[in-house]
């Protein structure tokens, strides 16, 4: 391929994981503040560790699949990106299930809204039994 | 094995320590973090496999600083020691930032 493979597979990462926000009310970008004050330590904890496993040459990258822009302490544009993208990923994935898991995704709560509306229609139905 | 492989681990041992000493957000108790894991995991090995393939590998490793093992699809071992630790700092960060903030549900 070439040299915008690995911001490619990125973006792959992010395409599948956006439509969790609106097909199980995963809204994470509605939440700015807590989204950065969790971000925020987590990519300078990560990036600090890149930055040195890459000045000790614990790793390097292929030239021929990144754009080679490099950010301060030799750092790849593509590892920031990925110490963004990954944890997006995983808090979409964390929220999308904790919804399922609590019933709070928008079909289950459509679903709940439903029955309740349908349990009220028939209660005051006149042909249905009301007790008391 | 070298300074990558201790590196990986000591960041398992540190996220642990870190929600047992510090943050105790309970994160090893929720079970949507589990599943979140577990999740992740399977897709990791897809797109950790592209990244490391040995055919057209993207990030290269210095064979001195690791134990050379390699599963599946030529991924590096410490790199789900890596993975651990970037998915469960994400998530206890998260839980401990919604927990500081009053109108925030508590997962």
């Amino acid at each position: 391929m070439n040299r915008f493979e690995y911001l490619i597979l990125m973006g792959l990462c992010v395409a599948l994981t956006i439509p969790l926000q609106p097909l199980f009310g995963a809204r994470i970008c509605r939440r700015p503040r807590r989204l950065a004050r969790t971000l925020l330590p987590v990519v300078a904890v990560f990036y600090l560790w890149d930055a040195l496993a890459i000045a000790r040459g614990h790793w390097w990258f292929d030239r021929r699949y990144a754009t080679g822009v490099e950010l301060p302490l030799g750092v790849p544009i593509e590892e920031l990106v990925f110490f963004i993208v990954i944890p997006l990923c995983a808090l979409l994935t964390f929220e999308a299930v904790r919804n399922l898991l609590a019933g709070t995704t928008p079909v289950q709560l459509h679903r709940a809204r439903r029955r309740r509306a349908r349990t009220a229609h028939d209660a005051g139905h006149p042909g249905a039994r009301v007790d008391g | 094995m070298g300074e990558h492989t201790a590196l990986a681990a000591v960041s398992v041992l540190a996220v642990i320590v870190l929600e047992h000493r510090v943050l105790r957000t309970g994160v090893f108790r929720s079970i949507p973090y589990w599943i979140t894991l577990g999740i992740c995991v399977a897709f990791m090995v897809p797109v950790n496999g592209w990244l490391t393939k040995l055919s057209a590998p993207i990030v290269l490793y210095a064979p001195a600083a690791r134990t050379g093992w390699r599963f599946p699809l030529d991924i590096p071992v410490e790199d789900f020691a890596f993975g651990f630790s970037l998915l469960t700092l994400v998530v206890m960060s998260w839980m401990r930032a919604g927990a500081s903030e009053p109108h925030e549900d508590r997962p």
